[in-house]
Order: C-alpha cells, then sequence, then structure tokens
C-alpha cells in the first residue's frame, strides 16, 4: 500500500471543494482512509458549513472521520498528523507566494517544511481532478531517495502515467574555477562530460536495483544547483507532479534569506509536488 | 600629467614583453603540472631586478623604469589586475556551500583558520625580530597580518591540484573546496581589517570599533540587499541586453563600485570587491558561462600583469633572508597542515585522508601574493618578508600535490575498484553453481574481516534473488549493503564459466563481490559503475581471467588505473 490513511485540512475558501475532491479520488485509488481536519471554533455554523462541503463532494459520511482542531493552523495540522497516523498531507498552495508572505511563512509552507509524514501540494485544483499524467521524481541516492521512487513508481502505474523521468542532481562547486588557473576551457568541459557520464550510468544502476518494471521510465542527470536545476527541468518538461524526498526540517530565518536545495521549489513551485518521507 | 609618445609606446612595448614573459613560463609550468601562477611570478623574477635588471640593467631601466609616468601608468593596470582578481575570487565563493557545511567541513576550516592564525600571531607577536619586523610600533598590526597570511588558503591553485589529481569530484574534494571557500571568506575580513589598522597608524582611517562596525554593515548590506537585486535584474539584464556583453558590464560596474566605496570609507578597495563579488557568484541565474568568460579575461589578461609586476619591484637575491625565509616556511607548513589535519581528524576522517587534507589546503599561491603586496605598499612589512613571503607561497603551491598524492595511494575515501582489491581476498574457483561461488567468496570475506558467515551470505542472496547481478562481458558483481564500516571486496576467477542470467547470455568468469556500508548507499552505485566501466571491453576481461594468480591478477587490474 502505498499510502495508508490521507489527511487533509478543510478550508472554506474557493480551493476548498476541489481539495476535497483530489483527496477523495486518491483515497479511491491508494485505497486508504481519509481524515479530515478541520482548524477553527466548533459551531453550528462551522458544522453545517463542513456538512455542505461534503456533501457537493458527494462522500459517504462513514468514509472519512472528522478532526476539530483549535489554535495556530499549521501547529494544529501537524499535531493532528501524529495523532491520527496520517501518512500523506494534501494541502493546497499558491505556486508563489509574495515576498513578505515567503519571509514570514504561510500555513501551506510551513506544513511543506515540518510535516512529519508526506505531503502532496496541489498547486492548480480544477473544480473536477484529473489524474497525473506527467510524473518526475528527483533522485538521491539516500535509503529515502529509493523509497520515493518505489513509491511515486507505484502511484504512477495506478494513474497509468504517460511518462516517468528520474532526474538525479550533481553538484560541483567551484568548477569554474578550474579554468581560472590553467586558461582552458576545454579541460574543464571534458571533466564536465565525464561527470555526466558517470552520474548517468550511477543513475541507471540505481534505478536497475530498485527492479521498477511495468511502465517505462526516462533517466536524466543534471548538473548544477541542487534543487534549482531539477525545478527547472520540471517546469520546461512541463510535469504535473513533481516528486521529491525531503526530510522534516524547521527551516530557520537564514535558510531563506540564503536559498538552498528544496526552499528553491517551495519558493516556487513547477507544478504540483509531492514531498516524501519516512 | 599625460603620456609622451615615447611613454606609450614603451608601456605598450612594456606589457607585451610582460604577457609574452608570462605566457612563456606559464605554459612551462603547466606541462610540467605546475599551478600557472608559479610561472607567472616566476617570468616576474626574471623580467625584475633579480635577474634582467642585473645582468642588463639599461634594457630593464628602458622597459620598466623610463618616466615617471610610465611606472604610474603600469601601477594602475595592476591595481586594476588586483581589484579583478578578487572580484574573481568572491564569485568563485558558493556562499549557500559555505553556510551548510558538514560537520567534518565546519571542522576543517575553523581550525584551518584559527590553528595557523595563532601560531603566526604569537610566534610574530613574542619573537618578531626572527619574522623580520622593521617597525617595532607596529608589532601588533604586524602579529594580525602573519596570523592572516598564515591561514590563507588559496583557492584557485586548490582547486587546479584537486583537478590535476582528479579527485575534484569526491568526497576529500568536496571538503577541502568548502573548507576553502570558508577560509578565503574569513581571511579577507580579517585582512581588511589589518588593513584598516595601518592605515589607522597613518592616521587617515576610522577608530578600530568603528571600523568592524563598517565592515559589518558593510558585508550585510551587500550580503543582504545587494544580493537580492542582483539576483532580481541578472535574468533581465540577461534577456534584454546583448549576451554576454550586458551581464559582463554589470558585474564589472558592481565590482568597480563597491571597491571605490570601501577605499573611500578607509577600508582596501579589494574588501569591497570581493563582497560584491560573492553576492554576484551567489546567484543562480549567473550562467556558468559567464562565470567562465569572466574568468578566462581576468586571469589570462590581467592576473599575469599583476604577477609578473611583483617581480620588478624588488631583488629576489638581494633582499633573500634565509632566516626570515625558513621561519616563514616552517610556520607556514605547521599552522596549515597541522591545523586542517586536527579538524579532518577531529571531524571523524582517519591519519591519512586528514593528511590529504591538510596538505591539499596548505597551497598559498596567488592570495598570499596579493596579501603581500599590499602590506608592502602599506609600509607594514620589508622587501625581506616580502621575499620570504613570496617564496612561501611558491614553495607550498608546489609541494601540495605531490605530497597529496603520496598520500592519496593510502587513501581511504577515494573509493575504486582497484584499491580494494586484497590478494587474500582473491580465489581461483572451480564451482560449478552460481551459489557455490557466492558461498565460496563469502565464506573467505567472513574470514579475512572477521564476518559471521551467514550474515553475509544471506545478504547477498536475498539482493541476488531480487534480479541477475550478472553484467555483460563474462562479468558479475554479486553485492550487497550491510552493516560494516568499509567497504570491501573479493575476486572470484571461474574459467569454466557459470550461467548467471547474463544480458548478453555469456557465462560469468569474472565474478567481484561487493559488500558496501549499509548507512552510504551512494558508495555502492559509485563502485558498481566504476566498475563496469573500467571493464568495458572483453578483451581487458579475458586478460584478467587468464591471470595465474592473484598477485597477476592485481597487477593486471591496477594497469588499468
Amino acid at each position: 500500500m502505498i499510502f495508508k490513511k490521507i489527511g487533509l485540512a478543510i478550508t472554506f475558501s474557493p480551493n476548498g471543494l476541489p481539495l476535497l475532491k483530489t483527496a477523495i479520488r486518491l483515497k479511491k485509488l491508494f485505497n486508504s482512509n481519509l481524515c479530515l481536519i478541520h482548524v477553527g471554533e466548533k459551531n453550528p455554523e462551522t458544522e453545517s458549513q463542513i456538512n455542505n462541503l461534503i456533501e457537493k463532494a458527494g462522500i459517504s459520511p462513514n468514509a472519512f472521520n472528522l478532526v476539530w482542531k483549535k489554535g495556530d493552523p499549521a501547529k494544529s495540522i501537524i499535531a493532528a498528523v501524529t495523532e491520527n497516523n496520517i501518512d500523506l498531507l494534501i494541502a493546497g498552495a499558491l505556486e508563489k507566494e509574495n515576498v513578505i508572505k515567503y519571509y514570514l511563512g504561510s500555513v501551506a509552507r510551513t506544513i511543506m517544511r515540518e510535516s512529519p509524514c508526506s505531503v502532496l501540494i496541489i498547486t492548480n485544483p480544477g473544480t473536477e481532478p484529473e489524474k497525473f499524467k506527467q510524473f518526475c521524481v528527483s533522485v538521491d541516492f539516500s535509503q529515502l531517495g529509493e523509497t520515493a521512487v518505489k513509491k511515486s513508481y507505484e502511484f504512477a502505474k495506478l494513474e497509468n502515467a504517460i511518462e516517468f523521468i528520474l532526474v538525479k542532481e550533481f553538484e560541483i562547486p567551484g568548477l569554474a574555477i578550474t579554468v581560472y588557473d590553467s586558461g582552458s576551457t576545454d579541460d574543464t568541459e571534458k571533466s564536465k562530460q565525464e561527470w555526466q557520464l558517470e552520474e548517468e550510468d550511477k543513475l541507471k544502476l540505481f534505478a536497475r536495483e530498485l527492479n521498477l518494471t511495468g511502465l517505462d521510465y526516462r533517466l536524466v542527470a543534471l548538473l548544477g544547483k541542487q534543487g534549482w536545476e531539477a525545478r527547472n527541468f520540471v517546469k520546461e518538461n512541463g510535469s504535473d507532479l513533481f516528486v521529491v524526498p525531503s526530510h522534516p526540517k524547521k527551516l530557520k530565518f537564514f535558510d531563506k534569506l540564503f536559498q538552498h536545495d528544496i526552499e528553491f521549489i517551495l519558493s516556487q513551485l513547477p507544478c504540483s509536488l509531492l514531498i516524501i518521507r519516512n | 600629467m599625460s603620456l609622451s609618445a615615447t611613454d606609450i609606446t614603451i608601456f605598450l612595448l612594456s606589457l607585451s614583453v610582460i604577457l609574452f614573459f608570462a605566457r612563456g613560463f606559464g605554459e612551462l609550468f603547466r606541462f610540467i603540472n605546475q599551478p600557472i601562477v608559479i610561472g607567472e611570478i616566476i617570468a616576474g623574477i626574471i623580467l625584475g631586478p633579480t635577474i634582467l635588471g642585473t645582468l642588463f640593467p639599461g634594457t630593464f631601466n628602458s622597459l620598466f623604469n623610463q618616466s615617471e609616468e610610465v611606472v604610474t601608468a603600469l601601477n594602475g593596470i595592476t591595481l586594476l589586475g588586483v581589484v579583478m582578481l578578487l572580484l574573481v575570487s568572491g564569485i568563485e565563493i558558493d556562499l549557500s556551500l559555505v553556510l551548510r557545511q558538514s560537520k567534518v567541513a565546519v571542522a576543517i576550516s575553523l581550525l584551518g583558520i584559527l590553528f595557523p592564525f595563532s601560531v603566526g600571531f604569537l610566534s610574530a607577536f613574542f619573537f618578531p625580530e626572527f619574522l623580520g619586523l622593521s617597525d617595532y610600533n607596529m608589532r601588533l598590526v604586524f602579529a594580525l597580518f602573519v596570523g592572516t597570511a598564515l591561514s590563507i588558503t588559496a583557492l584557485p591553485v586548490v582547486a587546479r591540484t584537486l583537478m590535476d589529481l582528479q579527485i575534484f569530484k569526491s568526497e576529500i574534494g568536496y571538503l577541502i573546496m568548502a573548507a576553502a571557500m570558508f577560509n578565503d571568506l574569513v581571511g579577507w575580513i580579517i585582512f581588511s581589517i589589518v588593513l584598516g589598522m595601518i592605515g589607522q597608524n597613518s592616521g587617515h582611517s576610522l577608530p578600530l570599533s568603528s571600523l568592524v562596525f563598517v565592515i559589518i554593515g558593510f558585508m550585510i548590506f551587500v550580503l543582504i540587499f545587494v544580493r537580492k537585486i542582483i539576483n532580481y535584474s541578472l535574468p533581465f539584464i540577461q534577456k534584454r541586453f546583448t549576451f554576454p556583453g550586458g551581464v559582463l558590464n554589470f558585474i564589472f560596474i558592481l565590482g568597480f563600485l563597491g571597491a571605490a566605496f570601501t577605499e573611500y570609507i578607509g577600508i582596501h578597495a579589494i574588501f569591497g570587491v570581493f563582497i560584491v563579488g560573492i553576492a554576484i557568484g551567489d546567484s543562480v541565474h549567473l550562467k556558468e558561462e559567464t562565470r567562465e568568460i569572466i574568468y578566462q579575461f581576468v586571469t589570462n589578461i590581467f592576473a599575469p600583469l599583476f604577477f609578473v609586476s611583483i617581480g620588478l619591484r624588488i631583488n629576489f637575491i638581494e633582499h633573500f633572508d634565509p632566516l626570515i625565509v625558513s621561519v616563514f616556511l616552517v610556520l607556514a607548513f605547521i599552522g596549515k597542515v597541522v591545523g586542517c589535519s586536527l579538524g579532518a581528524y577531529w571531524g571523524g576522517m582517519n591519519k591519512n585522508d586528514s593528511l590529504i587534507i591538510g596538505f591539499g589546503m596548505n597551497s598559498r599561491g596567488a592570495m598570499e601574493i596579493v596579501l603581500g603586496t599590499l602590506a608592502f605598499q602599506y609600509g607594514l612589512i620589508d622587501e625581506k618578508v616580502f621575499v620570504a613571503l613570496v617564496i612561501m607561497a611558491l614553495v607550498t603551491s608546489i609541494s601540495s600535490a605531490p605530497i597529496m598524492n603520496y598520500y592519496l595511494k593510502k587513501a581511504k575515501a577515494i573509493l575504486s575498484f582497484h584499491s580494494l582489491l586484497k590478494s587474500e581476498t582473491i580465489i581461483f574457483s572451480s564451482a560449478n553453481s552460481k551459489n557455490d561461488v557466492i558461498k565460496e567468496l563469502c565464506k573467505t570475506v567472513a574470514a579475512y574481516h572477521n564476518l559471521d558467515f551467514n550474515v553475509v551470505h544471506n545478504n547477498v542472496m536475498k539482493r541476488e534473488e531480487t534480479i541477475s547481478t550478472g553484467l555483460e562481458k563474462h562479468l558479475a558483481i554479486p553485492h550487497a549493503r550491510m552493516s560494516i564500516k568499509d567497504t570491501i571486496i573479493a575476486v572470484a576467477i571461474v574459467k569454466d564459466g557459470i550461467d548467471w542470467n547474463s544480458f548478453d547470455n555469456l557465462p560469468a568468469k569474472f565474478i567481484v563481490l561487493l559488500l558496501t556500508p549499509e548507512d552510504k548507499p551512494e558508495v555502492q552505485l559509485k563502485l558498481l559503475s566504476d566498475i563496469a566501466k573500467k571493464f568495458n571491453d572483453i578483451k581487458e576481461i579475458e586478460n584478467i581471467i587468464a591471470s595465474k594468480d592473484a598477485k597477476e591478477l592485481i597487477y593486471k587490474v591496477k594497469q588499468l588505473y
């Protein structure tokens, strides 16, 4: 089973209903449980609003459980995840947030960074949920990276995806400096090509070890800044789901100031994003 | 003041002579696998008073001392050279890498600065006469300067060395680069403060407390605000203006502005341009191509002018003081090698690998020369100390690669098939099934490395059951990840061959058992790809299979590397 229990924080925003429909679709696809979380006062008004939403989404009342939480939205949602053993949290987010919000942190971004379980961020939920067709997985050669590939591969097979790409970024800090002393760009270029081949080889072996069968996949090795290169690749390629393995991390102000790794992806989402966590 | 026709002729002539010699000696040194910058400095010594000035004083004077105007013009050009050199040094610092270093890199960076700095500072403070202090009133500033001079590392020389030794893209290479970048950053900040303090003594600078305040304020302003602005403007400039003209101009304009500003407030121009360089280099929008163009332009034209000019000013033989030179050399080696190695050791590396890091960080190269030149111009050090610094920079840079190479042969962190081969774990088997060979290999490994046979065997078989590990051309690599500390390799040669369910249906004859630590999944991939790459020619494999004994096999494998 890819995910056992899906969690969704319901809101009454315009995206509330499409997100709920997506969660229901995935619940059926994964054959998993669904847990709806609402952060706010429990009173007749909110209750009727929720009932209204559930009715519109067309899900029977015993197909999910509803959790009420009070307090800071991000913290409450994260607490609900732990209490209810949720292993996939769904949330909606804007592709890009304005500068002030970026530094202060929005609910969605905080969840992306700090949630203890995997997170699926839907950027443009349509009125009717659609299948993910083009998968792109950012690979690192860690155990979490292997889990991410396995899970997303199963996911892609369930979706009958038309494309499944594994992307591996590799960074060689200070490479341009080597031009500095020899004055030869050719040497540097040659090394670059050798490393590119080496990374491609490793990626091939990595994929082979995982024994992926049933769906064709493509392998891409990219030289450049971690996070940034893969993000741009996904954007240009037009993938509709980007999968990234990442450990939860409390982000400090410093990290936002000097962006790195996953922050490049989070600050400007190229498409819907699935963050895989243990 | 303007240049006469003769002045212009001489000026241009001397520039071409400088570039000619710089390139000639640079290429010569490159040919013997030494940093080009060393050749350029030596070209300067030959063109300067040391050799040309002594042998043919007439030629020397008419080329480089024709008139005051020509000297001023040459000085202007070399100043430009230093400023551009520092711009490049800034650009190459990867700020995010420096800020999120691993524990080992932090340990190397910190001890690699603190230790040599203390060694230099204390020696110069308590025994200034051995280090050639001329003005006793400047003892504190002088001691700070010696500390800084010993703790600096030349990033470009280090990068070149790593590239030549083919360890640029390796764990050790990565660590050295990260630590050297941090080193550069801190070194230049300390040196700016020292320069500001010298300025204070001559009375045209801010008091020390406000100096530190201004330096930090400037850094915060540039690294946070200016950096953001650059990051937003670069895509626009690259799209709307001609490429690479637009972006090159943008970078140099900002760099010169930063330099002018810091010079104006009493810290040297190089500090401003260096910090601006960092802000530019940090942007993800700065193309690799642009970086390379800037480097080409600066290092092939302006940097040689500067490095050659060093030798033009001083007679290296006349001012050679064996005592000062040896004291500087000893202190330099002790400070940097011990400091960095201790850091690496403390961070968890073994003794051999720590020494590679220590010697790798020991190159002073170009940066030391810049530092020394400025201190000399400010009157902080005299000719003797300057000569000692230049020699120290040359010796540390030249010695780095050969010493590293010596330790690299025994390195654990550099993983390759041939370095892991042991004659005790090479067997010539007559087994006739896959399971039997694997059993034999596991037994050999378990006995030699003191492991539990069942654990090894179960892990390997578990992996074997998922998909066959048979590759092409008689090669099979059964492997597993286990809770072991170091990678283990064993080899079995089966001359008759065994069916291994390979892609090309050829029987396996050359069988490599590969056990890697489970907490480092990438090691397995790296070695698998290394082996597959080295043995992609069936002739090589047939050659290995034909070996008579383990010794011959190891010899043949080593030939491939």
